[in-house]
């Protein structure tokens, strides 16, 4: 399967170069992935919306370091932004904030008015469309502790300690999940 | 420790949770092996699928103003519009100053970028301390289910899969926690794990996974049933990551507690 996300790894190169054109169509291409992933660790639109800002300026920044022979510009993106948001999540302990506030539904206006080219748009969705998918066939035990970590940025024992599991399980599991995501990851290269 | 034990990390460091001595064994093999750099860096795009499977949410229209400064540009053009050829000048005053002004935001941003690095830096080494600490911890606690004078010991013999395999479990009454060692036991395929069985009451409860290298195996194990429900402790070899009982009856290892 052709991807996308390798078509357009020339934004993060040119952006290295100075380019103001490509870093906007950058944050037009990859803005919503990121603020949804953002949402989803941090659990409010403030604190998202200041650590976007943050990642676009590191990566405007950083440009530099992008190597695109390890891996595509989204996955870069998106490593910033995850750890600028766990980190985030770290310092002002919102953790706990959203144990307390947990089952209450965060309402977020979800009108995404995208800016890339309908192509664009089309070949996103097939591959969203196609990542969850994926994500489907993972166990859900595995998709479980995969998210504690990645979105709450839980370590092994405190996974551990939330679903009562022992620590060899659900190193276990993670381990398992991880692999069987990167068979996937295949099919997006 | 084997290239596949590394990928195995490299797999827990990507989504965030290798241990920080985990973390630091990774390191320091990734500078010497192209191959295990290969996995971590597959790996490390794996795991964004996670967010690339969410459903995209436009941020609002005046926070990409501020990221990408188009206000200026457009400020400058709206300038040039209003003031026709005739003042080119104050055009061009206005795209200095603004540019000017761009330049010091972006500094300014970037300086606001280095501290929060360095910020970061800060918590991470605080929280490495602190997971040190606990490891130091669950150490000294496992030297004192060893030593307590309250430690009851159980002894579990190699059954006719493995006759010569056997484990010694130290058991903490009063704390309900266990440090089990595992010797001479066949290493386990690698789709399958070991999986520590307690028999107290009518179901069999797993206390755990393992993996075994060289023969040997330690596990910790926490709330354990009380001391006198316990009336047995078995291994068996299970698909990987273990089940929620026991698919066969080849025990490894077993033996009665006879508390």
């Amino acid at each position: 399967m052709s991807s996308s996300f390798d078509s357009t790894s020339a934004l993060i190169p040119a952006v290295a170069r100075g380019d103001l054109t490509a870093f906007e169509a950058a944050y037009d291409r990859y803005s919503g992935t990121l603020y949804a992933l953002l949402l989803r660790i941090l659990g409010n639109a403030e604190d998202a919306q200041e650590v976007l800002q943050e990642t676009f300026v590191k990566a405007w920044t950083n440009a530099k370091t992008f190597d695109a022979v390890r891996g595509s510009e989204v996955a870069w993106l998106i490593s910033i932004a995850r750890s600028k948001g766990i980190d985030k999540l770290r310092s002002r302990k919102i953790r706990s904030d959203r144990e307390n506030d947990a089952g209450r539904e965060i309402s977020i206006q979800s009108s995404y008015v995208d800016k890339t080219t309908g192509a664009d748009n089309a070949i996103l969705s097939q591959e969203r469309i196609a990542v969850r998918a994926a994500l489907a066939e993972l166990p859900e035990a595995q998709r479980i502790a995969l998210e504690l970590a990645y979105f709450e940025g839980l370590s092994q024992s405190e996974i551990s300690d939330r679903l009562k599991e022992p620590l060899g399980t659900v190193k276990t599991r993670m381990q398992l999940g991880m692999k069987k995501l990167r068979d996937r990851l295949q099919a997006f290269r | 420790m084997t290239h596949e034990e590394y990928q195995e990390i490299a797999a827990l460091d990507a989504i965030g949770a290798a241990s920080p001595e985990e973390e630091r064994d990774l390191r320091e093999h990734l500078g010497a092996c192209a191959e295990c750099r290969r996995v971590r860096d597959e790996y490390a795009e794996a795991v964004t699928l996670l967010a690339r499977g969410l459903e995209p949410v436009a941020p609002p229209d005046d926070l990409r103003e501020r990221v990408v400064a188009g206000e200026q540009t457009d400020n400058v053009v709206d300038a040039r519009r209003r003031f026709g050829g005739s003042a080119w000048w104050l055009a061009t005053a206005a795209m200095l100053f603004l540019a000017l002004w761009g330049w010091r935001e972006l500094a300014m941003r970037v300086e606001r970028e280095k501290y929060s690095t360095q910020q970061a830096e800060i918590r991470r080494l605080a929280e490495e301390n602190a997971r040190l600490g606990q490891r130091n911890d669950k150490l000294s606690a496992e030297m004192a289910a060893l030593a307590s004078r309250d430690t009851r010991q159980i002894a579990l013999m190699g059954q006719q899969v493995a006759p010569a395999a056997s484990a010694r479990v130290f058991l903490e009454p009063e704390k309900r926690r266990a440090v089990v060692f595992f010797t001479n036991l066949p290493a386990n395929a690698k789709d399958k794990s070991y999986q520590l069985w307690i028999i107290a009451g009518d179901k069999p409860r797993s206390a755990g996974v393992f993996d075994v290298v060289n023969g040997n195996a330690t596990i910790s194990v926490e709330n354990l049933p009380v001391s006198t429900e316990i009336k047995a402790l078995a291994v068996t070899l299970e698909p990987r990551g273990g089940v929620a009982q026991p698919t066969n009856t080849n025990f490894y290892v077993m033996g009665k507690a006879a508390l």
